[in-house]
């Protein structure tokens, strides 16, 4: 799980600054653009998305006492924090 | 299981960790500079980022704030300490707190777009009330030295213990590596150098545990047999002691941690409008996982028999000494010194923009109106220095940070639901607001330090809120929150 964890972990990093790189060269370009930012706020309240995370960490937590398996699951999951906030700038609009 | 396998590392020397420490404030550094260069032009992008910061940047700040040095560390050590139960309540309120942000952050970016602080908001909401305004002002700036000094001291504690630093030494060494460069680009460069951080705490804490469980001989099973054998609750997260010990306390004080910190409402005003919810739904959610995978170190220290004398008596320092111990390669022990630096760094750094955003908006253009761009770029700017140095000077002092955690935690307990309740109710006023506070302090605090932390933050939360209510159903007079969409920015970007 070791092996497995690290191997993930760097093609996760790479994932993530492939990310970043797009983010910081669209924040650039749109500081150099001066173009006016919409005021709107879109009306999603997030409140069921939002429970189900809580639900699931939650589930998470009590399934580390039920198998010595899911003690990797904390693990796993950070990757998937990390690859989430690399995901992020993938799926973000751009104006610029 | 055998506890002999812990075993301090001769290889830890206190130049890998000043080489540690300083090399990650230098890569800070030079992102910085790229990042004053390319994007920081005004006080506007010092402290609002011009409002563009986007999704992903977004993301990866929230949760790099959120995740304090001492927060890594924690959840280690409730699950020592509690089991699974401790590691629930500790986890489960924390990504709530960041998510809970969601609809007071929409309801004030619609309704008061050119905003930057939450006294802003304040002074606005109260029909510019001083009393009011400085209230939420103070605990602003209470809230952000106590967060940067809670940061300092915990990572000071780490490296010295990892590395044999003197603490007080740690303690200059790591605020100078953060001020310097969170001088330079303000809040873009915390939203970046944060963003990093999320990876550096994420990916090298994922590898870390791990290994841990790698050199454990019979790895997870082993450990899970122990924890419990040791004692049947470890493995439960229904433990009601666990709950009433800490868990229902913790997760109000984090509500206020969120809710009545401007380090999330400078991000509510910065981030790109379309994206304000769901950069505070995703951080929420994706925060999760840190803690979890931390946690884990704290079923191997249950499963070992640790107890808190084998690591200088204090639970906090569970997972450092495990990690520091259990016999992982000099590498793996400085990917886990890089997690709680990084957590570190990020926490301060952010919450050392915050602090500009409150000098700048809430003091200098509050109070002097007239100063000059120029001169109020320099104010903002040291005002990060000042915050450091501050938080700093109360670090090396020795000082016993009790009082300035009690002050801080009464007035953000106090303002918790008046707040809530300015931005939800219209029928909130000012008098429900100031007094709601008072009497909770008056009252509240008194009941919190003779019946105990649960009894007294219910009873904060009961008057405050209640105060609140009572003063709006008598008043009885509507505020249009919409109204606030007149007000302009009060620290527009100078025309080019």
């Amino acid at each position: 799980m070791y092996v497995l964890i690290t191997i993930v972990g760097l093609l996760v990093t790479l994932f993530f600054l492939a990310g970043f790189w797009r983010g910081l060269q669209n924040a650039i370009a749109e500081y150099r653009s001066g173009a006016p930012e919409p005021t709107d706020v879109p009306d999603y309240g997030y409140g069921s998305l939002a429970a189900v995370s809580v639900i699931a960490s939650a589930v998470i937590i009590a399934g580390v006492g039920f198998s010595p398996a899911m003690i990797y699951a904390g693990p796993l999951l950070a990757l998937v924090t990390a690859a989430g906030c690399g995901l992020a700038f993938f799926v973000e609009q751009t104006r610029a | 299981m055998d506890k002999s396998i812990f075993a301090a590392m001769p290889s830890l020397t206190p130049t890998l960790g000043f080489a540690s420490m300083i090399g990650l404030g230098l890569f800070s550094l030079a992102l910085s500079y790229a990042v004053k260069t390319l994007l920081v032009r005004n006080t506007h992008d010092f402290i609002i980022a011009d409002r563009r910061v986007g999704f992903g940047f977004g993301v990866g700040s929230v949760i790099a704030v959120w995740t304090w040095a001492m927060a890594v560390m924690m959840s280690s050590a409730m699950t020592y300490q509690w089991g699974l139960s401790g590691l629930f309540w500790f986890v489960v309120p924390n990504g709530f707190a960041v998510m809970a942000m969601i609809p007071f952050a929409r309801i004030l970016r619609k309704n008061m777009p050119e905003g930057y602080t939450i006294s802003e908001f304040i002074e606005y909401r109260f029909s510019r009330s001083k009393v009011a305004t400085a209230i939420v002002t103070v605990t602003m700036i209470f809230g952000i030295i106590l967060e940067i000094l809670i940061n300092l001291k915990g990572t000071s504690v780490v490296v010295s213990t990892v590395f044999g630093i003197d603490w007080k030494v740690a303690t200059v060494v790591g605020i100078i590596c953060v001020l310097v460069y969170s001088y330079f680009g303000g809040l873009w460069t915390s939203v970046m150098t944060g963003t990093l951080n999320t990876l550096m705490i994420t990916v090298p804490a994922a590898i870390v545990v791990a290994a841990v469980y790698a050199v454990i001989p019979g790895g997870s099973e082993a450990v899970f047999k122990a924890a419990g054998a040791a004692d049947a609750r470890n493995l439960s997260v229904l433990r009601p002691d666990a709950a009433a010990g800490f868990g229902i306390t913790l997760a109000f004080g984090l509500l206020a941690a969120t809710v009545s910190d401007q380090t999330f409402w400078q991000k509510v005003w910065a981030i790109k409008s379309r994206d304000v919810g769901r950069v505070f739904l995703w951080s929420g959610a994706l925060f999760y996982p840190i803690p979890i995978c931390l946690g884990m170190l704290g079923l191997v220290g249950i499963a070992y028999g640790l107890k808190p004398a084998d690591f200088g008596g204090d639970i906090v320092a569970v997972g450092p000494y495990i990690v520091s111990h259990i016999g992982l390669g000099l590498t793996l022990v400085l990917l886990y010194v890089l997690v709680i630096l990084a957590a570190c760094y990020s926490t301060i750094d952010g919450a050392s923009a915050a602090l500009s955003s409150v000098v700048a908006v809430d003091i200098v253009k509050r109070y002097f109106p007239q100063t000059s761009e120029s001169s109020l770029f320099v104010i903002t700017k040291l005002s990060v220095l000042l915050g450091g140095i501050i938080a700093t000077l109360i670090v090396l002092s020795g000082l016993d940070f009790t009082t300035l955690v009690l002050t801080t935690y009464a007035l953000k307990t106090s303002i918790l639901l008046p707040l809530v309740l300015s931005i939800l109710w219209p029928k909130t006023n000012m008098v429900g607001f100031v007094g709601g506070i008072a009497l909770a302090i008056a009252v509240g605090m008194p009941i919190y330090a003779t019946a105990g932390e649960l009894i007294g933050t219910l009873s904060i939360l009961a008057i405050s809120g209640l105060t609140v209510v009572i003063a709006g159903l008598i008043g009885g007079k509507d505020f249009d929150l919409a109204g606030l969409r007149r007000i302009g920015d009060e620290v527009s970007a100078p025309a080019e």
